[in-house]
């Protein structure tokens, strides 16, 4: 799908496997049905869980009666919040962030529900039909409180409290300001503004969220299988909620098929079946069906965005400055907080430009939906929309080409580090570069060529760029969220060659479906001097690796990869110094290689099957003080993070007929550093883009006014399929970082830019319609409507 | 998401089905390719005591010629319909329709039997049987009759049969046309029609001799839209046809507003399509 046209840049010495397209490790057992996932678990004689869920958006639970359920065939048990109330203590997703309210998270809905999804009981039976078949009979009487069901409403003087002790709807508030913006604004030539919407998205993993709670009878210990990207914190929070030590709480992330971040926070299910493991001593199951995953699972985006952007005449952003109201949904998430998402788009809103002066204020707003959460992307995807939207109006109104406005703005190469407007800090990155190479790639001038052609016609030919930069791979001195009790910036990998002579390389960050079985591989194969095949990387297991805060933020190639680097080297200098004696050599004339040690320049070698014997099962060979454990550890901190930059330009047509977007060509072009595989950057951003033209042309959860989700199934939610999307060109600017081993982040990039892209091209499109783009997705409906208005506007005119 | 229980019986004759259903008292539910059936068992949308499985039964799955008719077995596939050469040369319509159909592994599974009784307003097989006036037989505790297309379908995802009746065979006359078109719109490919439209046409000197016209997805039923036919046989044939055509179709739908289209939407939809599919209608050399 994609023509790899990498730029080399001749500063960059290839090792042998970092930089090859090797083939993904994990791939033979994913894709012939041997992958484990948590709903694979086996464990004895397994109880199966069901939730009823609240099918009221915001009410107070008056009485349950679940008599009959108790008595129903198979089940066991039956959970109320006042069932299990004094089993847990509630995980607060803390944080110093000022005018913020942690909302406590609890395994049940406790005195009333604030969103319909919400789970209100368990029942555990002994399969899950059963156990459903309970639900039938329990009834909830509930009072009816009044559905906040969109953020705008819950802000009212007199809208309902979904937490009375909060005091208010507005769970978090912030500002971000430089300079003075009314001033600019009000000096500027040009200035342009709009109220721009981004819906509400499911994160939608292949896999729903899966949880297996596996009782151990001898030490009264749960291992909790869960197919989630942040093993780690989810085994310190239920520990510590349950109160249970850390040897008798195991957590494990087997494979996990997809999470795009749904899978990246602490759920209350998680705690429940922990619980309910532990009082009934026995193990327990439980995988979301697509219903309970799209309905109770963290959700996306939902901005309404009013900003405004002021130029001087020759183009040059000035000022900028933004209102967010972020529909943050019923809870606070642990351990992001739902400050996550609003608060980056009124962080990264200046983007990857010059703007002199800023202000971005936003408020997340409580709603009755499932709380907002991680998601491929966070935030960036509105505010490079926002942001490319304001620079195509600007460009419009000076009579400036896109592609020339965006040259204008860019941080340039000799100003980095740079500083935008609210305050994030760019380091080296080649934004311009990927600027130049995506309007080369796609033959820019041909396409606005090929556009006035089509426009003569009388078609609909649209061009959108979109330029971004994200922050990636971020160490401590920069939290992903700010204040949170938790370490996210750093990352250890212990590596390990055991008795037989094989590598072990066990990391904190977790997979689920990036490919760091096979990148982390790579990179520890170079650096310690072994073969790709020999490695293996373990990870997601909390007895196995080391403590970890997962995968998540564009950060495990960074911050693992760095680790790996380091350890590595500490290992492959303690094979030198075995094989230093066993070769009767110098250590520094040794060479590590191919699983070898090496004397330069002769042919005497050992293999690290030769030197683990020596070390650990041999007496006689090597002096005792010698016979150090084959094993390092290291502890990897990028402190800043690292910058990674790109542009997405796409064309589309509009087919007039039937109001569907059809996208003719798209072309990225990412600066992700030194690229560890070639092969897996162009499946990320492939997937990214996927589902960056979701965002833009079909995904959207609706909620009704009674807070009831309308589109919960698959058949109503729309995710772009096979065929909607396009083949795409990627092009590679590869500039190394700063950190260890010169790598970016990229696995959000492609969904970061490619809404922007495309709203852009579509109002490119239709702006001899004097159409333009304020909410996203741009449906068929959507574009028919905006069609229709502008017909009968020209009608009016006439 | 897991069925409430049922009992599942797998009769080897209709018959034996019949009297399954009849055994049942009423809480019985046909099961055939499953793919409409089982989300709603999943969902507890429905609930039957009593699961009767026809595809142990043999001979229900057939495409027969029998001259000026094409008769189908309830438990043809639609994979089947779409891959018929028979199909291809008597019911072009339908065979051009059929692709349409979900995606491939839904029309390994999907029959016409099935289709027709869920009566789906934006499936195309309903609609085909509307637009060819096919004749369902159905069998029951009382025998074999026939219900012809025009009453079958009562209202969205209800038809007219009585709860122990199973339909058997779809018969579809072969149309005398020299032209034809099939034209539909779906959100992605495989998806429900957001609208479509048929068309066929026998030309005379002048005008046309016959016409037959049929839409879905703009109804609570596929519709066959006879005031469209009589007015465009009743037409003078010229550059403006396809227009007024087009018009005339749109003020004989009133289509509701849903979560994928505004009823102004599905109707601007079926404009272009009405004009777009006789205008290949009568390009088409008969
Ligand atoms: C994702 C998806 C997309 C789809 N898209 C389309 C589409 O674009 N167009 C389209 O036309 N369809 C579509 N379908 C539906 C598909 O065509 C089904 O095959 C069809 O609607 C039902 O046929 P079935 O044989 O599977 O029936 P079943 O699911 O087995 O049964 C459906 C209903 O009919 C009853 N029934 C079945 N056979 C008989 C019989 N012989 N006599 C009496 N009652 C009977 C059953 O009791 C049940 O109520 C889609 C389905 C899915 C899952």
């Amino acid at each position: 799908m994609s023509s790899d046209r990498r730029a080399s840049p001749s500063d960059v010495v290839r090792p042998r496997n970092v930089g090859a397209p090797i083939k993904r490790t994990e791939d033979p057992r994913l894709l012939t049905g041997n992958g484990e996932y948590t709903a694979d678990r086996k464990p004895d004689r397994p109880l199966h869980l069901a939730f009823l869920r609240s099918g009221q958006p915001h009410a107070r639970i008056v009485r349950i009666d679940a008599a009959a359920a108790r008595q129903a065939p198979g089940v066991v048990a039956v959970f109320t919040a006042e069932d299990i109330a004094d089993d847990f203590k509630p995980v607060v997703p803390f944080s110093r962030m000022p005018n913020y309210y942690a909302t406590p998270i609890l395994p049940l809905a406790s005195g009333k529900v604030r969103y319909v999804g919400e789970a209100v009981v368990a029942v555990i039976a002994t399969s899950r039909y059963l156990a459903e078949d309970a639900l039938d009979l329990i009834d909830v009487d509930y009072e009816p409180l009044g559905a906040l069901a969109r953020a705008e409403l819950a802000l009212a003087d007199n809208a309902p409290l979904l937490h009375e002790a909060a005091g208010t709807n507005v769970l978090i508030a912030r500002e971000f300001r430089k300079g003075d913006v009314t001033a600019d604004l009000a000096a500027a030539t040009v200035r342009v503004a709009g109220r721009f919407e981004m819906t509400r998205k499911a994160p939608l993993a292949m896999e729903p969220r899966s949880y297996a709670a596996e009782y151990d009878k001898r030490r009264d210990a749960i291992t909790l299988y869960t197919s989630s990207n942040i093993p780690g914190i989810v085994r310190d929070a239920v520990s510590e909620s349950l109160g249970l030590s850390g040897h008798c709480m195991r957590v494990v992330a087997p494979d996990v098929g997809g999470s795009f971040g749904s899978k990246g926070s602490l759920y209350p299910e998680e705690l429940l079946i922990c619980i309910a493991a532990r009082k009934l001593r026995r193990s327990v199951k439980w995988t979301a069906d697509r219903l309970e995953d799209v309905s109770s699972s963290s959700q996306a985006f939902a901005e309404i965005v009013d900003a405004e952007m002021g130029f001087d005449a020759n183009g040059i952003a000035t000022s900028l400055q933004a209102d967010v109201i972020g529909d943050v949904g019923a809870y606070s998430i642990y351990p992001w907080t739902c400050g996550l998402e609003p608060v980056q788009v009124v962080s990264f809103l200046p983007g990857p430009y010059k703007i002199g002066s800023y202000r971005g204020a936003v408020r997340g707003v409580a709603t009755c939906k499932p709380p907002t959460g991680p998601y491929r992307g966070v935030g960036r995807p509105i505010s490079t929309f926002v942001a490319e939207r304001l620079m195509d109006l600007g460009a419009a109104a000076l009579g400036i080409d896109p592609l020339e406005i965006r040259r204008r703005n860019l941080v340039r190469a000799e100003e980095f580090p740079y500083r935008i407007a609210s305050g994030i800090i760019w380091d080296k990155a080649g934004f311009i570069e990927c600027l130049d190479a995506a309007a080369e790639a796609a033959g820019y001038d041909r396409l606005r060529k090929e556009q006035a052609e089509a426009r003569k016609q009388g078609r609909l030919f649209g061009i959108g760029i979109a330029s971004y930069a994200e922050l990636t791979g971020i160490g401590s001195r920069i939290a992903v969220a700010p204040g949170m009790p938790i370490n996210t910036g750093s990352e250890t990998a212990k590596i390990t060659i055991d008795s037989t002579g094989a590598i072990t390389a066990a990391f904190g960050v977790a997979s689920h479906g990036q490919g760091l079985e096979t990148t982390l591989a790579q990179i520890v194969a170079d650096d310690l001097g072994a073969r790709f095949e020999d490695v293996r990387v373990i990870q997601g297991d909390s007895d196995e690796v080391p403590m970890s805060t997962g995968t998540y933020a564009s950060r495990s190639a960074v911050l693992g990869g760095g680790a790996a680097k380091h350890a590595s080297k500490i290992l492959r200098e303690k094979i030198k110094r075995v094989a230093s004696h066993l070769l009767e050599a110098n250590a520094d004339d040794i060479e590590v290689t191919e699983g070898k040690a090496v004397v330069l320049g002769t042919d005497r070698a050992v293999s690290f099957k030769q030197i683990a014997k020596a070390v650990y099962s041999d007496m006689k060979t090597l002096p005792v003080e010698a016979r150090e454990e084959l094993s390092a550890t290291y502890t990897y901190d990028p402190v800043n993070g690292t910058t990674a930059a790109a542009t997405h330009i796409a064309a589309v047509e509009i087919d007039p007929a039937t109001c569907f977007v059809r996208i003719l060509k798209f072309v990225v072009a990412e600066d992700c550093g030194r690229i560890i595989n070639p092969m897996i950057v162009d499946g990320q951003v492939h997937g990214g883009v996927a589902q960056g033209i979701g965002a833009a042309l079909f995904e959207e959860l609706i909620y009704d006014e009674d807070g009831q989700l309308l589109t919960a199934s698959l058949v109503d939610y729309m995710i772009p399929s096979a065929p909607e999307v396009p083949v795409m060109d990627v092009v590679h600017v590869e500039s190394e970082s700063a950190v260890a081993g010169g790598f970016r982040g990229m696995g959000e990039g492609g969904t970061i830019g490619a809404p922007a892209a495309i709203a852009n091209a579509i109002a490119d499109a239709l702006s001899p319609l004097g159409i333009g783009v304020s909410i996203l997705p741009m449906t068929p409906e959507r574009i028919f409507r905006l069609m229709e208005q502008a017909q009968i506007k020209r009608k009016a005119d006439e | 998401m897991k069925p409430a229980q049922f009992e599942y019986v797998s009769p080897s004759t209709i018959d034996a089905a019949i009297a399954a259903l009849v055994a049942s008292n009423g809480e019985g539910k046909v099961l055939a390719g499953g793919q409409s059936l089982l989300p709603l068992l999943n969902f507890r949308m429905a609930r039957p005591a009593v699961l009767v499985d026809l595809n142990g039964i043999e001979g229900l799955s057939y495409i027969e010629d029998r001259g000026d008719r094409i008769a189908i077995g309830a438990l043809a596939r639609h994979r089947e319909l779409e891959h018929s050469p028979l199909i291809a040369s008597k019911l072009p319509v339908m065979s051009a329709a059929m692709r349409h159909v979900a995606h491939l592994a839904i029309r390994n599974r999907g029959t016409i039997g099935g289709s027709l009784s869920h009566a789906d307003p934006a499936a195309e097989l309903p609609m085909l049987a509307t637009f060819y006036e096919a004749e369902i037989s159905v069998q029951g505790p009382s025998g074999r009759r026939t219900i012809a297309a025009g009453n079958f379908f009562v209202d969205a995802l209800t038809n007219c049969l009585e709860p122990e009746e199973i339909v058997v065979e779809v018969e579809f006359p072969v149309l005398k046309q020299d032209g034809w078109a099939f034209e539909e719109v779906a959100r992605r490919f495989g998806d429900f029609a957001l609208a479509s439209i048929a068309v066929s046409v026998r030309r005379g000197p002048a005008s046309l001799e016959a016409a037959r016209v049929a839409v879905m997805g703009v109804a609570d039923t596929p519709r066959r839209l006879r005031e469209a036919e009589d007015e465009l046989v009743a037409m003078a044939l010229d550059d403006t046809t396809p227009d007024r055509f087009a018009e005339i179709v749109v003020s004989l739908v009133a289509p509701n507003d849903d979560l994928h289209a505004s009823a102004d939407y599905r109707k601007h939809l079926l404009a272009q399509l009405a004009r777009r599919a006789l205008r290949t209608a009568l390009a088409m050399k008969g």
